[in-house]
C-alpha cells in the first residue's frame, strides 16, 4: 500500500498535492475544535443532510430544509435529507452491511440481506419484519441485471456496481417466491442468502442466533450470561468438563448456552449447502432446508447433521429432536430484555423464534440506539441523551408511527442537528 | 401391579436396559475373542495343575481367570495351599475344592467387594508397593471369572440408611455485610471497570461489583461458598485463574477468602428452607458401586486405571507379569475420579518391563491400544506423545498422538519406517479430536493394518499401508505417556484409563468398551417414601465424580423396592438436586420436568424419568458432600417457587462529551467529491482509484480518529476527480462556465474575476460560499479560502513565460483539488 500510494503522489504535481494536505490539516483542526456553536436553520439543515445523507445539500434542497426548520418542522427537513438517494446508497447500506458478516466488515458486497433492510426503511414498513417475515428486496427486473440466484451473490453485486439507485432500483418480493423455500420457512434477513451463508455456513448454527443477537438486540452472549436457568436443552456437542475442567462449563459456558441452544434449536432444519474442498468460503453455496417428508441421513429426522455433531462430547446432553424451541430467558436476569407479554415464549422453526427476538423492548432499544450513534457521531453520553433514546423507543414503538425506523432517523437528526 | 423387580442392569449407564451379562471382563458370548495364543502355558503364575478335572464351566472359569494367577507362591500359594490357612482357594490338589474354597470370599455380581479383594487391599501380603492395587488386580482376576459364568451387570439396589438433610449456612437477606466486608473492599473497588452495568471497560455478566449494592450481591451469591470460603469461585478466579488480580494474585485470592470467611462466621448454621419439598440425604459414598464391568478385557497386557490417586507410581493392575508400572515425573496431578492430568509431566515404564508388550504384542502380531483421555485443548502438535512405545524422537514402536484436532497412529512395521511413518491421522475436516473426555482405541492386525477409533466409532481413515507384520520391532524400547521418552513433544491433558491389548478389538468390542464407560459410579437411591405414600420408594441416579471439580448425576429413574408397591397417578414436577443443604445454583437440568408416576409408566422394574445427565460443583468431595433432591411438586406436597427478582439497572455513569461534528466516510467521501465536482462515481479512472484507497479512507466518523494515512487517500482521490473534471472539455465547460483553458498559465489567472471563474463554482458545490447573501457560520469563511487557493495559484504560475503548455488545465487541476481535498468537504 506504501508504495502504491508513493507511485501516485509521484505521478502528479507535487506542490498542490502538498497545499491540499496543509488546508486539511489546517481546516479539520480549526473546525474540530469549534465549538458546537450554530447560527439558524440553514447551519441546522445542512448538519441533518451530511448526518443523513453522508453527502452535502444542494442549495436549493438547504434552502427548501432550513425553511421547515425555521417552521418549528426539523422532522419534514429531514424526511427531506432522506429522500437523497446517498441515504439509502451509503448511510443505510454501510450501517447494515457489517450485520451481515461474521467478521462485521462494513467492506462487503451488496447482498440480499442488506437489500432486504434498506427496502423495508425506504417502504416505512414494521421495521420488525426484517427478522422474520416472507420478505426479500431485489433489483426491478427492468434494470437487466443478472437474476436473483441461490447459489451466487452476482444480482446485488451488479446492482451495487453499477450505481443503481436504491430509491427507484429495488422492488420488494416474497422471499418464498423468488428461492423456493416454503412460506412458512422463510424468516426475514435470517433466511436470506447473505444470513445463510455467513451464519448458516457449517458450524452448528449457533452463529445465526448468536449474531442475531449482537447485530439487533446489541446483546453479545457475555450480556445474556446466567447460569441459573436450566441446562437440559443443552446439546451434546457442548463438553462439560472443557479439558478435565467442569468449573469452565459450570461458571462459565453453562450461562450462554442454558439460553441459546434452546432458541437455537428453531434453526434445525436448516443448513448453508456448498462445496467445502473447491468452495471454502461458500461463494457458490445455497441455503438448505428440510421441508416435511425430507429426512437427514444422520439424524434421521428433519435435523441437519450438525445438531448431532460431536453427540459423544457429552453423551448425557440433549439430543434435538426437532425445531422447537423455547425461551429461557423470559425468566431471571434476561426477563429485562422486555418479551412481548402476548407471545407464547415458545414454537417451532425460525419464524416465530425470530419474532419472539423482533418483538422484545431490546430490539427496538437496540436500534433506536444504532440510529442514534449513526446520526449523532456518538453515545447516549449523559441524562439528556438517554431520556431522547427512551422517548425515540416509545415513539418508533407507538401506534403512530408503528415501527417505521425513518422516523427515529429523522428524530435523532432533529435531536442533534445542533443549538 | 406386578411384582417390582429389585434389580437393575449397569447398563443403564448408557440410558437404556440392554439386558446383556456376563461381560464384565472377558469377552461375553455375543462378542467372542480370538483365541488367546499368547499367554504362557499353565497360567501366568507359572504353577502346573495335575488334579481332577473342573467339574463344570464356572470351576474352569476360576481356574482359568483366578488360580492361574494367584497359585504362585509369591502371591498366595505359599499360605493358602494345601494343609495352609483357610480357605485354601489355590490348593493345588483338586481344583474342584479350591472352586469351592474361593466361593466364600468372593462376589461375583460386585467383584471388588469380596472379602478376598477388601483383605489384600487392606494391607494383607500384597506383593505391589500399594496394597489397593493388588486389590485391583484380584478385582479383575475375579471380573474375569465371573465374566461368562456370574451375573456382574446386575446390581442389587437396597435401600440406603435413611437420613434427614444436615444444616448449612445460608446468604442472609440484608446485603450490608457484604457491603462491609466484601463489596466495596474489593470487588467494587476492583472489579467494576469490567463487572457491572456502568463498567468503564466492559459490561460483563455477572454485575457483582455494579453501582447498587442489593443487585451486587445477588449477583454475586454464586460465586460465594459460605461453608468453604476457599473454594468460592471469586477465590478460585484471582488465585488459581489469575483473573482479574489487582497487584498479586495469590496474596489478593488470600485477601479475598479472608474477606469471605469474616463474611461467613456471622452467619449462623441454618437449616434447609423447610418449605422445600424434600427427599432424603445421601452422600456420594452412600451409593451402590455400580459395576465397571462390561469391558472386553480377555488380551488385556497392561492396565492403567490411575486408583491410587496419590503417589509418583501409576500401577498396571492388568495382573500379567510383569506389572509395567509407570514412574511419574515433571508436572502432573492426580484426578480425582481416577486419572492423571499432565500439564508438563511423563509416565514411564521401563525397558525391562516395557519388554512384556514386545514378546506378546510381536506373538499375537496384533494390538489395540484403548485410552480414555482429556486433551488439555486442540493446539498441541508434534505430535504430541499420548501414548507411546519408543526409542527416542525417531524410533518407536507405536504411538498415539495429537496434532491439533487430529489423532496420529505411528506404528513400526514392514511397511513403515522405524519411526512408524507414514502415520495414519484422523481427517483434519473431521476435527475427531475435543478436549474433553473421550474414548480413543488403535487396532492393528496383520490383515487391515492400522484403524483408529473415537468414541466407540470407526473414524473411517484408511490405512493405505494396510496390513503388514511386526517383525521390526525393537525389544528395548519403553512405555511412556504425555511426553516422548526423550522428555520431548509433551502433551497436556488427563488420562483416565489405559489398556493395552494384544489383540485388535473388534467394532463391536471397542463400543463395548466405550459402552461402559470410566471411572467409578454409584446409584443413589433418594428415598421419597414419606413424600408419596409408597413403600421404600426412591429416585435413583447414577453419579460419579466428574473431575476434580464436578459431579455427574445422570439418567433418574423411579423405583420402589417393594415388590407389591403400586403407583397411582402421581405426579412429579420440578425436579433439583441439591448439595450441602441448598439447591445447586446451576445445573439444574431436571428443574422442567414433569411427569406422573404410575403403573402404566412402570416397565422392567423402573420408571425412567429422564435420559438427560447434569454436572454439579463439587464443593467438599465425595465423602462430605450430601445430596439431596427437592420437588417443586411431588404427589400431594407442592413448593411455590418465587419468581427471581430483576433488578431494574441504574443508570450509567455519564460519559465523557464527545465532539459534535465528525467527518464523512469513505462512501460519503467519494460521493460528496462526486458532487462537488459533477464527476461519475463510475467513472472508470476514479473507481480504480477510489477501489485502491477505499480502505485507507476514514472508516468511522469520529474527527479525533483522523489519521495522516485518512489524509493521503483524501488527497489522492480529489486529485483524481478533478483531473477526470479538467480533462473532460464538455464537462469542465458546463463546470467552470466562461474560464479559457486554452489560454496560457501567464493570461488565463492574470484577473480575479478569471480566477474567480475557477474558484466560485467549486466553493458553490461545497455550500462554502455565500448562500442567500451570506455564508454558513459553519462553514470556514470563503474569503479566506478564497485566499488560500488564490495564493496557490500564484505559485503555480510563477513560472511565467515558461511555464509548460498544459500548465493552465494544472493549475485549474490543483486549485479543484485543493478546493474539495479538504475540511471543507471532509467535515460533517
Amino acid at each position: 500500500m506504501i508504495a502504491m500510494k508513493t507511485r501516485l503522489i509521484n505521478q502528479n504535481n507535487a506542490p498542490y498535492r502538498r497545499f491540499v494536505q496543509r488546508l486539511l490539516i489546517v481546516g479539520c483542526c480549526a473546525l474540530a475544535a469549534a465549538p458546537d456553536v450554530l447560527a439558524g436553520a440553514r447551519e441546522q439543515a445542512k448538519r441533518i443532510h451530511d448526518r443523513l445523507a453522508g453527502v452535502p445539500p444542494t442549495e436549493a434542497v438547504l434552502l427548501d430544509m432550513a425553511a421547515d426548520i425555521s417552521s418549528g418542522n426539523a422532522i419534514q427537513a429531514a424526511y427531506t435529507a432522506m429522500d437523497n438517494e446517498a441515504f439509502y446508497s451509503i448511510t443505510l447500506k454501510n450501517l447494515v452491511t457489517p450485520w451481515t458478516n461474521r467478521d462485521q466488515t462494513v467492506f462487503a458486497p451488496l447482498n440480499d440481506y442488506t437489500a432486504t433492510v434498506i427496502g423495508v426503511v425506504r417502504d416505512e414498513l414494521d421495521f420488525r419484519r426484517i427478522l422474520f417475515d416472507d420478505i426479500l428486496y431485489v433489483g426491478a427486473g427492468s434494470l437487466g441485471l443478472p437474476p436473483y440466484a441461490n447459489d451466487n451473490n452476482d444480482h446485488y453485486e451488479a446492482f451495487e456496481n453499477q450505481n443503481i439507485s436504491f430509491i427507484t432500483g429495488l422492488e420488494q418480493r416474497q422471499q418464498s417466491s423468488v428461492t423456493g423455500l416454503p412460506a412458512a420457512a422463510t424468516s426475514g434477513v435470517l433466511t436470506s442468502r447473505g444470513g445463510a451463508r455467513s451464519f448458516f455456513i457449517a458450524g452448528t448454527n449457533r452463529a445465526m442466533f448468536r449474531f442475531t443477537m449482537l447485530n439487533h438486540l446489541c446483546n453479545d452472549l457475555e450480556q445474556v450470561h446466567d447460569i441459573s436457568l436450566p441446562p437440559d436443552r443443552i446439546r451434546r456437542d457442548v463438553t462439560r468438563s472443557p479439558g478435565g475442567d467442569s468449573r469452565a462449563f459450570l461458571n462459565g459456558c453453562v450461562g450462554c448456552h442454558n439460553g441459546m441452544d434452546p432458541m437455537t434449536q428453531a434453526f434445525a432444519y436448516y443448513n448453508y449447502i456448498y462445496d467445502a474442498d473447491s468452495d471454502l468460503t461458500g461463494e457458490n453455496g445455497s441455503i438448505g432446508y428440510n421441508d416435511v417428508g425430507q429426512t437427514d441421513a444422520v439424524t434421521g429426522s428433519r435435523v441437519t447433521a450438525k445438531y448431532h455433531i460431536n453427540d459423544a462430547n457429552f453423551s448425557f446432553g440433549y439430543l434435538t429432536p426437532d425445531d422447537s424451541w423455547i425461551n429461557y430467558w423470559r425468566t431471571g436476569i434476561n426477563s429485562r430484555l422486555g418479551w412481548d407479554q402476548n407471545l407464547p415464549g415458545s414454537g417451532s422453526g425460525a419464524r416465530s423464534m425470530a419474532q419472539e427476538l423482533a418483538y422484545s423492548q431490546a430490539f427496538a432499544q437496540c436500534h433506536v440506539t444504532k440510529v442514534f450513534r449513526n446520526v449523532c457521531l456518538r453515545e447516549p453520553e449523559d441524562a439528556a441523551d438517554r431520556s431522547q433514546i427512551d422517548a425515540m423507543v416509545a415513539s418508533f414503538s407507538s401506534d403512530t408511527h408503528s415501527y417505521n425506523i425513518k422516523q427515529v432517523f429523522a428524530e435523532s437528526a432533529d435531536y442533534c442537528k445542533g443549538d | 401391579m406386578r411384582a417390582l423387580k429389585l434389580a437393575v442392569f449397569a447398563a443403564v449407564a448408557v440410558g437404556f436396559l440392554s439386558g446383556f451379562t456376563g461381560c464384565s471382563s472377558g469377552s461375553s458370548a455375543d462378542n467372542p475373542s480370538n483365541p488367546d495364543t499368547s499367554q504362557p502355558p499353565g497360567g501366568s503364575s507359572g504353577v502346573t495343575y495335575n488334579g481332577p478335572a473342573p467339574q463344570t464351566d464356572d470351576v474352569q472359569n476360576f481356574r482359568l481367570n483366578v488360580w492361574d494367577n494367584l497359585a504362585a507362591e509369591t502371591h498366595c500359594g505359599a499360605c493358602h495351599g494345601v494343609g495352609g490357612q483357610v480357605p485354601q482357594f489355590v490348593r493345588d490338589d483338586d481344583i474342584n475344592l479350591a472352586y469351592n474354597a474361593a466361593n466364600t470370599i468372593v462376589d461375583l455380581r460386585v467383584p471388588a467387594n469380596s472379602r478376598m479383594v477388601s483383605k489384600v487391599a487392606e494391607g494383607h501380603n500384597c506383593w505391589e508397593s500399594n496394597a489397593s492395587v493388588c486389590g485391583d488386580i484380584i478385582t479383575n482376576y475375579i471380573e474375569g471369572w465371573a465374566g461368562d459364568g456370574g451375573n456382574a451387570n446386575v446390581i442389587a439396589l437396597t435401600a440406603p440408611t435413611i437420613q434427614d438433610v444436615g444444616a448449612s449456612k445460608t446468604f442472609p437477606s440484608s446485603s450490608a455485610e457484604f457491603d462491609t466486608l466484601i463489596y466495596q473492599p474489593y470487588l467494587r473497588q476492583y472489579c467494576a471497570s469490567c463487572h457491572a452495568e456502568d463498567g468503564a471497560v466492559a459490561q460483563q455478566q455477572p454485575y457483582f461489583a455494579g453501582s447498587n449494592v442489593d443487585d451486587a450481591y445477588q449477583a454475586a451469591k454464586s460465586k460465594i461458598n459460605l461453608d468453604i470460603p476457599a473454594s468460592s469461585r471469586f477465590v478460585v478466579r484471582l488465585g488459581d485463574e489469575s483473573h482479574g488480580c489487582w497487584d498479586n494474585c495469590a496474596n489478593n485470592a488470600a485477601a479475598m477468602e479472608a474477606a469471605i470467611a469474616a463474611f461467613s462466621d456471622g452467619i449462623p448454621v441454618t437449616t434447609v428452607d423447610a418449605d422445600l419439598v424434600l427427599s432424603k440425604a445421601l452422600r456420594l459414598t452412600d451409593g451402590i458401586v455400580a459395576s465397571s464391568g462390561g469391558r472386553v478385557e480377555s488380551n488385556v497386557i497392561a492396565l492403567y486405571e490411575f486408583k491410587a490417586g496419590s503417589g509418583s507410581t501409576a500401577f498396571d493392575t492388568s495382573g500379567v507379569t510383569p506389572s509395567l508400572n509407570l514412574q511419574l515425573s515433571g508436572d502432573y496431578e492426580w484426578v480425582g475420579s481416577w486419572g492423571i492430568r499432565f500439564n508438563s509431566g511423563k509416565a514411564q515404564g521401563s525397558t525391562a518391563n516395557s519388554r512384556k508388550l514386545f514378546d506378546f504384542i510381536t506373538t499375537s502380531g496384533e494390538y489395540s491400544i484403548e485410552a480414555w483421555v482429556i486433551p488439555d485443548n486442540v493446539n498441541q502438535d508434534g505430535p504430541a506423545r499420548i501414548v507411546t512405545y519408543s526409542g527416542g524422537n525417531e524410533t518407536r514402536n507405536f504411538t498415539l498422538g495429537q496434532t491439533l484436532y487430529n489423532y496420529n497412529y505411528l506404528n513400526r512395521s514392514s511397511v513403515t519406517d522405524a519411526n512408524g511413518n507414514p502415520d495414519l491421522s484422523t481427517a483434519d475436516a473431521a476435527e475427531r479430536l475435543q478436549a474433553t473426555l473421550q474414548h480413543v482405541v488403535l487396532t492393528f492386525d496383520p490383515v487391515e493394518g492400522r484403524r483408529i477409533y473415537v468414541n466407540g466409532e470407526y473414524t473411517g481413515d484408511a490405512d493405505d499401508q494396510g496390513g503388514a507384520s511386526l517383525n521390526s520391532w525393537d525389544d528395548s524400547f519403553a512405555l511412556a505417556l504425555a511426553s516422548e521418552v526423550s522428555n520431548s513433544d509433551r502433551w497436556a491433558g488427563t488420562v483416565r484409563l489405559l489398556a493395552i491389548h494384544n489383540r485388535a478389538l473388534s467394532d463391536e468390542q471397542v463400543l463395548q468398551n466405550f459402552d461402559a464407560g470410566v471411572g467409578e459410579k454409584f446409584f443413589l437411591l433418594f428415598s421419597v417414601t414419606d413424600l408419596i405414600n409408597v413403600p421404600d420408594s426412591y429416585v435413583v441416579f447414577e453419579a460419579q465424580q466428574f473431575d476434580n471439580y464436578g459431579y455427574l448425576f445422570n439418567t433418574p429413574f423411579f423405583v420402589s423396592l417393594d415388590a407389591n408397591a403400586q403407583l397411582s397417578d402421581i405426579p412429579l414436577r420440578g425436579m433439583r438436586i441439591g448439595i450441602n443443604g441448598r439447591e445447586a445454583k446451576s445445573g439444574q437440568a431436571y428443574a422442567n420436568l414433569e411427569t406422573v408416576l404410575s403403573d402404566a409408566n412402570y416397565v422392567a422394574g423402573r420408571q425412567d424419568l429422564s435420559p438427560l445427565g447434569t454436572v454439579l460443583a463439587l464443593e467438599k468431595g465425595p465423602t462430605d458432600d450430601e445430596f439431596f433432591l427437592s420437588f417443586d411438586r411431588l404427589g400431594d406436597n407442592t413448593y411455590v417457587r418465587t419468581p427471581v427478582t430483576v433488578p431494574v439497572p441504574g443508570a450509567p455513569a455519564d460519559l465523557t462529551p464527545r465532539p459534535r461534528i465528525g467527518m464523512r466516510t469513505f462512501d460519503e467521501i467519494n460521493a460528496t467529491l462526486a458532487a462537488a465536482t459533477g464527476v461519475s462515481q463510475t467513472n472508470s479512472e476514479v473507481a480504480a482509484t477510489y477501489a485502491t484507497v477505499k480502505q485507507q479512507l476514514p472508516t468511522v466518523p469520529y474527527i479525533d480518529g483522523f489519521l495522516a494515512a485518512n489524509q493521503m487517500a483524501v488527497t489522492q482521490l480529489a486529485v483524481k476527480y478533478c483531473s477526470e473534471l479538467v480533462d473532460d472539455t464538455g464537462l469542465r465547460a458546463s463546470f467552470f462556465p466562461g474560464f479559457n483553458f486554452s489560454a496560457s498559465a501567464a493570461t488565463a489567472f492574470d484577473t480575479p474575476a478569471k480566477r474567480d471563474q475557477v474558484i466560485s463554482p467549486l466553493l458553490d458545490r461545497l455550500l462554502a460560499n455565500d448562500i442567500a447573501g451570506s455564508s454558513l457560520s459553519t462553514q470556514p469563511d470563503p474569503a479566506v479560502v478564497s485566499a488560500e487557493l488564490n495564493g496557490l495559484i500564484d505559485k503555480m504560475v510563477a513560472c511565467g513565460s515558461g511555464c509548460a503548455s498544459d500548465r493552465t488545465p494544472t493549475v485549474v487541476k490543483a486549485t479543484c483539488a485543493a478546493a474539495v481535498g479538504n475540511a471543507v468537504m471532509l467535515v460533517q
